[in-house]
């Protein structure tokens, strides 16, 4: 199914018979749990920018807009989706599925995820009821922020027919500090001195590949200049490279450029000194990737089997962290956690949660959980 | 006076009051309870005078465990509960009910944990705003979030409203700088969400908490991300001759891609009263005032000024300055700090307004506030965080004349009608609490109200926390 | 704020000017935050806000004060940092010594109380009683613990101890006029005070050796004494005016006779009270005198600050300088004892959280001894953080407050005396 418009989604919804498949362009599919229902539901005919305000920082869109649409239109006026979503699963991405898995590029650490940009959602719920949460200024606390509640939640309490995003001028230029690193605890180190200093660091980075940490600055180019060379003042062998290098280098870490094709892949999210403990305990599984956020996020790949699950599962715990299952076989993805479970009161708390939004159980039913 | 319909009390509530005072003291020490009446008068109200009620009883718990004791028994006694910071809300988040117990986190002040290499500190709820920048900023470091009230405003009741402040065009309102909340449930669960790490596996329940002004859960520890402070901040101050064009500015300033740390705006009434407190230089010949901080370097910011005087230039300012010292700026910023007090020597009371525009609509909202003022016959000072459009309007009555309250909250509705009618809401930081309950239905359909209380339902099946706040009656 | 007074209520002067106050303020909740006692005891009701609110409540209701706004009006440390943080400039200092003299007249205090009280105010404001009494404390001053139990008269009897000074100076010499060296510049009253001339002789002949090097000639007349600060603060009002009275008095006299350019006051406790005698006897005949000599009182560091030349080579000590509270938010007196001390040639340090009170304020370590111990603690802390050479501060109660912790604890004059010339102070040798 792939309604026009919001009305003709509610009334689908309204006469759904059973489970349906929520989704955008289908792009993360492979990602979570796989939803097993007799129909899917899509946003992708529901296309265009519907309101986009430069001076005001705002822009909406229908939630069926490819995010490549968003990005060139932004580009045309100087402007950025902030979080920098990664472009890892593919061109047919649309907003609606980069809001509802809250999934951010390197831009995070300082700017901020998607979910801190998401200004207002229009979405339908399972009862097929057209509602509106947030809105269209930059702030907004008017009652329970339910667009916080549905962005990241994969689909499963209501179809996002359209979102309303802060947005930001891009920087006028972008230089990269690289920084030889032995391993990635030397460049944990690299990176926290980078992220602890004042010069407002908007990326920091570490491919085990190169043995090098990565510092980027966007800002004014005088400032770009002037913060590089403070970062580098002093650290054996770090060097400066300049805009176009640097924009191809942060494109690569923002999709994943250096994870191979065909493995399991996973996300981890820790506290950045928690990073390198995260790499080593998971490569006996034959799992390796790199760092991102200074070390507080891990982009992995391995062998698509149950051992290198349970050891990306356990070296996140071990650092008190969470893990996504981005990529891997269906049948793996029906066979274990694909993110952490919660703690009883809170899985309680969920079940009534998804009950009040979708008392039915049809969207993307199963997707995040096994139960 | 109090035009606000507040909830009935339950009458067999107010009829065992001694039995439930006896019960609060036989879980928590004597010092933590207050049940004289002359003592739980000062608790009847926070930073909104204009509604009050004097509450059952008083608890002031120690820590994570007496909040829990108080919740199950509570819960079990079908007691409302009432959470409290340092009672520094503008909304009346903290207003009590007769039959309710308010529980005071102000001793849970404790900053428990602070981790340099990942950037976070882990603090108690009733800790100060300012107090967790005071607690790194000899490392370098400091907390973003910046509400006015931030010298005597508690995180708890920071995350309770998702507090901004001036600062939060660059670095983001309460929510953007939340790692993780400990939350006690109404039915003394207690709930970890979040943690040390950034984002969510599962529901966003840190966002959905954030800014549910405690009616979700009470919070008894909360984890923030900590930044290193800039090499060093400027503030300038740009005078001109109307609101209006005071209001282009800003949009010229947005355009031009720069985004200062810091956009602030004052009306001629409102840079009078400030000035008289803070004595920062505001030109107080000038109609309207946009307070400008860039950072960085020294040469960085000579060049952010340089571009922003130009943009400035442009609108024809009656003055510009920009200061020449730490103690300038500290100047500076304490008169817009301490603006919605200063209004006090202007005017006995004020109510203040947290609405929020498309800052396109500036000047025309700007306008009609000011014809609504001439209509009921009040005075209002602006003061707003122009960079995003949060107009924060004080409109000055007088309590003791009996008419002038029920007037400025008639005024006070209807800017904010306004503001939701120009595309913006009803609050954009201090939160809806009490005062701005029935507005609600402006801002929202039906349905979408329903899936609000839903989702209350889900936390606080019996409506014991903080009731008749938020949602209209 | 809204009030709720009765026009009969209004025509009551104090009441009237309790109105006002009250007007002022917006509950804004600013002042909890600097409040030392609300940061200490988590309670709106120990904050000033919430003491504001006790205070409207009785004065509406025509109430006598009871046991709670008595607690809570006592455990106010009258520090008034309250009225630094305030940014509607509520008059805090007035409601609350209006407060005050209202619990004084209205509640019925238990009998310990008021012994005690009784004792304090017979004793403090005359050196000579004062001197006699310290005189028999001093071999039990280290005999403290031997007191019987935990409660609050064996805490306060314990704090009292405390405070006796190991040795104790002779009387200081009492003059009428000390004369400047070299050609006279000015001519000043100086407050000689009554405690603070028993406990610390030396800040008095530091004061006076001082001015008179500076060329400045010092009276003190013998008809003024206490400034009646500490009787005013427990609620003592008429107590107060009365030494108020004789101390306009004494200073007049030398206003209209000799001349004067100054009165000078180097207890800051004193010096907020002096200030404010306009206020204190304006309902008084002799309001205008008082109002004259009010605007002549200066801190002695206000006065030093244009005149003030070292003549020694610094040694290059730490000093840790301590803002009492009835200078830096009673007077609001900030920078000058620290620009003195900085031009002296020391290097100056502030402690963190120097907005908060070290309880001391008046009797409060007496009457308060838990609360006072804890403030007294705290800023130990922060002031031993600075790894300081000495403390310096411009109040006596505070400098007894801090004595006795390793760090010599001076007054700001002794070490501008010593730097320009006069004797090293005691404490430092």
């Amino acid at each position: 199914m792939t309604p026009r418009d919001e009305e003709e989604l509610a009334a689908m919804v309204r006469a759904a018979a059973g489970p349906l498949r929520v989704q955008g362009g289908g792009t993360k599919a492979d990602m979570l749990r796989p939803v097993r229902a007799a129909a899917v539901l899509s946003t992708a005919a529901m296309s265009g920018i519907t309101l986009y305000s430069p001076s005001e920082l705002v822009l909406r869109a229908r939630a069926g807009t490819r995010l490549a649409e968003i990005e060139s239109v932004l580009a045309a006026h100087g402007q950025q989706i902030i979080a920098e979503p990664p472009r890892f699963f593919g061109p047919a991405q649309t907003i609606g599925g980069v809001v509802a898995s809250n999934i951010s590029g390197p831009r995070r650490i300082g700017g901020g995820a998607m979910r801190d940009h998401v200004l207002g959602v229009r979405a339908v719920n399972g009862s097929g009821e057209i509602l509106n949460f947030g809105g269209r200024v930059l702030k907004n606390v008017t009652g329970l922020d339910l667009a916080k509640l549905l962005t990241g939640s994969f689909g499963t309490l209501a179809v996002m027919t359209e979102v309303t995003l802060k947005v930001l001028p891009a920087a006028e230029a972008v230089g990269t500090v690289v920084v030889p690193a032995a391993d990635a605890r030397a460049a944990v180190e690299v990176m926290a001195a980078g992220l602890g200093s004042p010069f407002s660091v908007s990326g920091a980075a570490y491919l085990p590949r190169d043995a090098r940490a990565y510092l980027r600055i966007e800002d004014f180019a005088e400032s770009v200049a002037y913060r590089c060379a403070k970062l580098a003042g002093g650290v054996a062998g770090a060097e400066i490279l300049g805009g176009e290098e640097s924009k191809a280098l942060w494109a690569g870490i923002r999709d994943c450029a250096a994870l191979p094709p065909g493995e399991a892949v996973w996300r981890v999210s820790v506290r950045p000194s928690a990073g390198p403990g995260v790499l080593r305990d998971v490569a006996f599984a034959g799992v390796s990737g790199f760092m991102d956020w200074g070390g507080g996020l891990l982009w992995l790949s391995g062998p698509a089997t149950r051992a290198a699950h349970e050891a990306v599962c356990a070296a996140a715990r071990g650092g008190a962290g969470v893990w996504w299952l981005m990529r891997g076989p269906e049948a793996l993805r029906a066979a274990v956690e694909v993110i952490p479970p919660e703690a009883p009161a809170l899985a309680a708390l969920r079940r009534r949660m998804t009950a009040k939004f979708d008392p039915r159980g049809i969207f993307n039913p199963l997707k995040m959980w096994a139960a | 006076m109090r035009a606000m319909k507040q909830l009935d009390p339950k009458p067999e509530i107010l009829a065992r009051r001694g039995e439930i005072i006896a019960g609060l003291l036989r879980i928590l020490p004597k010092r933590a309870v207050i049940a004289e009446a002359v003592s739980l008068k000062p608790y009847e109200t926070d930073a909104l005078t204009a509604y009050r009620q004097v509450p059952l009883a008083v608890v002031l718990p120690e820590d994570e465990g007496q909040v829990v004791d108080i919740l199950k028994f509570c819960a079990a006694e079908g007691v409302r509960v009432i959470p409290r910071g340092a009672g520094t809300s503008l909304s009346g988040g903290a207003l009590p009910l007769a039959d309710s117990v308010v529980v005071g986190l102000m001793r849970m002040n404790r900053i428990l944990e602070v981790n340099y290499p990942d950037r976070y500190a882990v603090v108690q709820p009733g800790v100060t705003n300012i107090g967790i920048t005071r607690a790194v900023a000899d490392a370098g470091y400091f907390y973003a979030p910046d509400p006015s009230s931030q010298l005597a405003c508690m995180v708890g009741g920071n995350v309770g409203m998702n507090s901004g402040g001036a600062h939060c065009l660059k670095y983001g309102v309460t929510a953007n700088n939340l790692l993780g909340l400990r939350l006690v449930t109404m039915a003394g669960e207690v709930l970890e969400l979040g943690g040390t790490h950034c984002d969510a596996a599962g529901y966003d329940w840190l966002g959905l908490v954030t800014g549910s002004e405690g009616q979700l859960g009470i919070l008894t520890e909360v984890t923030v991300r900590i930044l290193r402070a800039p090499e060093g901040a400027r503030a300038m101050l740009a005078g001109f001759a109307s609101n209006e064009v005071a209001g282009e500015c800003v949009a010229a300033i947005i355009a031009s891609g720069i985004i200062p740390v810091a956009l602030e705006f004052m009306d001629r009434p409102a840079i009078h009263a400030c000035e008289a407190f803070a004595h920062a230089g505001y030109p107080l010949e000038a109609q309207a005032l946009l307070i400008i901080e860039v950072e960085g370097s020294e040469d960085e910011q000579d060049a952010t000024l340089r571009r922003l005087r130009e943009i400035c230039e442009r609108f024809a300012p009656v003055s510009m300055r920009v200061a020449r010292t730490d103690e300038e700026s500290a100047a500076i910023w304490k008169g817009r700090k301490g603006a919605f007090g200063a209004v006090g020597r202007i005017s006995p009371d004020y109510l203040c307004m947290d609405g929020v525009i498309p800052t396109s609509r500036l000047g025309e909202v700007l306008r009609r506030i000011e014809e609504m003022s001439e209509d009921y016959g009040l005075k209002v000072a602006n003061i707003f965080h122009a960079g995003d459009g949060n107009l924060h309007p004080l409109i000055m009555y007088d309590a003791n004349e009996p008419s002038s309250f029920a007037r400025a909250e008639r005024f006070g509705a209807e800017i904010l009608t306004l503001c939701v009618e120009a595309g913006g809401c009803l609050t954009g930081e201090h939160g809806v609490g009490v005062e701005k309950r029935e507005l609600m239905r402006v801002q929202f359909s039906p349905g979408e109200l329903e899936q609000m209380r839903a989702v209350k339902d889900v936390f606080d099946p019996h409506w014991l926390l903080n009731p008749a706040k938020v949602f209209p009656l | 704020m809204q009030t709720n007074f009765t026009q009969a209520q209004l025509a009551d002067p104090e009441i009237a000017v309790a109105n006002e106050i009250l007007r002022r303020c917006v509950h804004c909740g600013m002042c909890t935050a600097t409040c030392p006692t609300f940061v200490t005891l988590g309670d709106e009701l120990d904050s000033p806000r919430g003491r504001i609110y006790l205070i409207k409540d009785m004065l509406e209701n025509g109430r006598d004060a009871g046991v709670e706004e008595a607690l809570h009006i006592d455990r106010c440390l009258s520090c008034l940092s309250c009225m630094t943080t305030c940014p509607s400039g509520v008059d805090y200092m007035h409601l609350v010594d209006h407060a005050r003299a209202h619990v004084e007249k209205t509640f019925n205090r238990p009998l310990a109380d008021r012994l005690m009280r009784a004792a304090l105010a017979w004793v403090l404001p005359h050196p000579a009683r004062l001197r006699a009494a310290l005189r028999l404390a001093r071999p039990v001053r280290g005999l403290g613990f031997l007191l019987p139990g935990s409660g609050m008269l064996t805490k306060r009897l314990r704090g009292m101890l405390r405070l006796a000074p190991r040795g104790l100076a002779r009387a200081a010499v009492v003059g009428r006029v000390y004369p400047a060296m070299g050609a006279r510049r000015a001519r000043v009253a100086l407050l000689a005070g009554c405690a603070q001339q028993v406990l610390a002789p030396s800040i008095n002949a530091a004061s006076v050796a001082l001015l008179n090097r500076l060329r400045v000639e010092v009276v003190i007349p013998p008809e003024a004494g206490c400034c009646g600060a500490l009787v005013h603060h427990m609620g003592r009002d008429a107590a107060a005016r009365e030494a108020a009275r004789a101390n306009v008095a004494a200073w007049v006299a030398e206003l209209d006779g000799a001349g004067l350019d100054a009165v000078l006051v180097n207890t800051s406790g004193c010096g907020t009270v002096v200030k404010d005698y306009g206020f204190l006897l304006r309902h008084e005949a002799g309001a205008a005198d008082a109002a004259r000599i009010s605007a002549l009182t200066q801190d002695i560091s206000e006065f030093l600050l244009k005149i003030y030349q070292p003549a020694r080579v610094a040694p290059g000590l730490r000093v840790a300088y301590h803002a009492a509270c009835s200078l830096q938010h009673g007077q609001q007196v900030t920078a000058p004892p620290k620009t003195l001390l900085r031009k002296a040639g020391f290097e100056v340090m502030e402690p963190k959280d120097a907005h908060l009170c070290c309880g001391s304020a008046g009797t409060y370590n007496i009457m308060q001894p838990e609360i006072s111990a804890g403030l007294r603690r705290r800023k130990l802390e922060t002031l031993r953080e600075l790894r300081p050479d000495v403390i310096a501060a411009g109040n006596v109660g505070c400098l007894t407050q801090l004595a006795g912790d390793g760090v010599p604890a001076v007054h700001v004059v002794e070490l501008l005396d010593w730097m320009a010339g006069g004797e090293k102070p005691l404490a430092l040798s």
